[in-house]
């Protein structure tokens, strides 16, 4: 579970730039929990605050009830994060780059492997899991970056835009994918700027705006809130205009 | 440290040592470049040295005039000298550099002498062409032994021992061992040796610095438990075994060429035999350690590979200008040069060259400053990685 208090960060020389500025939410275990908002919404600078990388200014943010500050590398260890930069090492082969993360992990041997074919399994990895990674399409790249994401097998997995570039097929297959994971108890957080695939997938939606939270809920209470007929129309309502938004 | 910082550390070393091994461009230039370095390099500057030894054994004066004076020119050809007809062009020649140096006679040599005044010869050369500066030495060398000679019979003639025009008899005594001549070589052995050890690690360190940011994989890795501290220890020791390999291999190519190669026999300039390689190797460890901690610095501070190979020259200019501000100093080193990095290495090379020994207390006080200086780079970029501005700017 990660619970978030009255988050805040700035960046810049002075702190000019307010990324984010009282965020308060929670995202529930065995739920897929959306994060929606238009770019620049303050979505990748949460999700990097979450996974440890990025430190809050204000306000307090735990993963099972530890704090990303004080208790980063415990944290590290429970969260797999599929980040908005998802660079692969193309001189070594899908495997590789998997095995690499898992023995960070402190995995090895026997085990690590059998994860490692697991994973490329329910992929569809295992044909090309000794070529190197240079050469693959940016659907076989995405997959090597969720295994690797998922090779120590977290509780909390956080997702940035992660259908950026992808085909359709490789969508669905990552839409089936977190499924399985919500089926497994997983906490997932997914954050899109794209709302047909925030109400597909998403048991929850948290709407972002300028750094703060807007709404908050499954996609009929978001309807209900905004008085509208359609979720789009509910997005644009909240949002108070339908810049950044994709269609 | 614990074992889970052990195991984590190993895990970056292996993983930056396949990687570097997987990249056969760079790996395959790097490697060639520092086996052959070695043999070409010897080979020219070994037939430089030959041809100049040459051309002093048999040195062909073209004379110009030589009915003038034939007691001079039956006096060069006695020294073994090869006199031949000077073209009429031969200062056209001489500044092509198709002749190295012509004898001019006085065509009133033969009256001048007569009338008891000095007959004229000249010399006409380019001395600017390192080239011919032994032919020039040598003709030079063999009229002033003519003059003395000419001068000694004057003086008999009239009663007169020859001490009384030469009251300053001049000896010398060359303390230069074999080894120790060959200065020009010297210098180059050790600056190439100074230089493989940064040339060495370049690569593998900007790769894993800025092309790792680049490439959009450091992100994913700082998201791991691998604390910054394990990471930058085990990219360092990664490129500290690259660099290692390097310099090792740029030595061998050295010793075996030295050791087996058919080079023209020119005297020993210098030794490089198994102990002086042994002796390099161990002067050139601090480089081994301190070029790659500083080239991950440089690199991180890069967002991309080729941000960071403009940043990096400026490091390469200073590594490969210190030790020519060395060679054109040509004073006695004072001690504290064994603090200055690069300068005191490169002075325990030429130590090691001319076949003796480094003292431990300046191989002990060469090592301060690179010590220092790596911990000082390790700490820098292991900040650097903690902190939220590396994150930034794709």
């Amino acid at each position: 579970m990660i619970a978030l208090e009255r988050v805040a960060k700035a960046f810049g020389k002075r702190r000019e730039v307010h990324a984010v500025r009282d965020v308060s939410f929670e995202a529930p275990d065995g739920a897929i929990t959306g994060l929606l908002g238009p770019n620049g919404a303050g979505k990748t600078t949460l999700l990097r605050m979450i996974a440890t990388l990025v430190i809050p200014d204000a306000g307090s943010v735990a993963v099972d009830g530890l704090d990303v500050v004080a208790a980063r590398y415990a944290v590290r260890a429970r969260i797999g994060v599929l980040s908005d930069a998802r660079g692969l090492y193309p001189r070594l082969t899908a495997r590789e780059n998997v095995r690499y993360h898992g023995a960070l992990h402190g995995l090895a041997g026997k085990p690590l492997e059998q994860r490692i074919d697991t994973l490329f399994g329910t992929l569809g990895l295992a044909p090309i899991a000794d070529r190197r990674t240079a050469g693959f399409s940016q659907g076989e790249k995405m997959k090597v970056a969720i295994a690797r994401a998922l090779v120590h097998d977290p509780a909390t997995i956080l997702l940035d835009e992660p259908t950026n570039g992808l085909d359709i097929m490789s969508v669905r297959m990552l839409r089936d994918e977190l499924r399985a994971l919500r089926m497994q108890g997983k906490c997932l957080l997914f954050s899109s700027h794209v709302m047909q695939e925030v109400a597909a997938l998403c048991d929850r939606i948290v709407v972002l705006s300028q750094g703060r939270v807007v709404a908050e809920g499954t996609a009929p209470e978001l309807i209900a809130r905004a008085g509208t007929s359609g979720l789009e129309d509910a997005f644009v309502a909240l949002l108070g205009s339908d810049e950044g938004l994709a269609a | 440290m614990t074992g889970g910082a052990v195991a984590r550390t190993l895990a970056i070393l292996r993983k930056e040592l396949l990687d570097t091994f997987r990249d056969r461009r760079t790996g395959t230039v790097t490697l060639l470049s520092s086996i052959l370095a070695g043999p070409i390099f010897l080979l020219l500057i070994f037939n430089l040295i030959a041809s100049q030894a040459e051309r002093a054994r048999e040195l062909t004066l073209p004379v110009m005039g030589a009915e003038y004076a034939p007691a001079v020119v039956a006096f060069l050809e006695r020294q073994q000298v090869n006199v031949t007809k000077a073209p009429a062009d031969y200062d056209a020649q001489i500044r092509r550099g198709d002749l190295d140096v012509v004898l001019i006679i006085d065509d009133a040599f033969g009256t001048d002498v007569a009338q008891g005044k000095p007959g004229v010869v000249r010399l006409v050369f380019d001395r600017s062409r390192d080239r011919a500066r032994a032919s020039i030495d040598q003709a030079e060398s063999l009229l002033r032994g003519y003059n003395r000679q000419w001068g000694d019979q004057r003086l008999m003639l009239r009663g007169v021992t020859s001490s009384v025009a030469n009251p300053l008899r001049i000896e010398t005594a060359d303390l230069a061992t074999p080894q120790q001549s060959g200065a020009l070589v010297l210098f180059l052995v050790a600056y190439y040796g100074l230089f493989a050890s940064v040339m060495g690690g370049m690569a593998v360190a900007l790769d894993t610095t800025a092309g790792e940011r680049e490439r959009q994989s450091l992100e994913p890795l700082l998201m791991t438990p691998a604390r910054p501290a394990e990471i930058v220890v085990g990219k360092w020791l990664a490129v500290c075994a690259f660099d290692a390999l390097v310099v090792t291999l740029t030595l061998t190519g050295f010793y075996l060429t030295l050791a087996f190669a058919p080079l023209p026999p020119v005297g020993v300039p210098f030794l490089f035999g198994s102990r002086e390689f042994g002796r390099f190797l161990l002067v050139l460890v601090p480089m081994i350690l301190m070029l790659p901690a500083i080239l991950l610095y440089v690199g991180s501070r890069a967002r991309a590979y080729k941000e960071a190979q403009a940043n990096v020259s400026v490091l390469l200019f200073v590594v490969s200008l210190i030790p020519l501000v060395q060679l054109f100093m040509q004073r006695k080193e004072p001690p504290w040069l064994m603090l200055v990095p690069v300068s005191a290495q490169y002075s325990l090379l030429n130590t090691s060259l001319r076949g003796e020994a480094p003292a431990l207390g300046q191989l002990a006080l060469s090592w301060l400053a690179p010590l220092a200086l790596i911990v000082v780079a390790l700490v820098a970029v292991a900040r650097r990685l903690s902190k939220e501005s590396i994150l930034s700017g794709k």
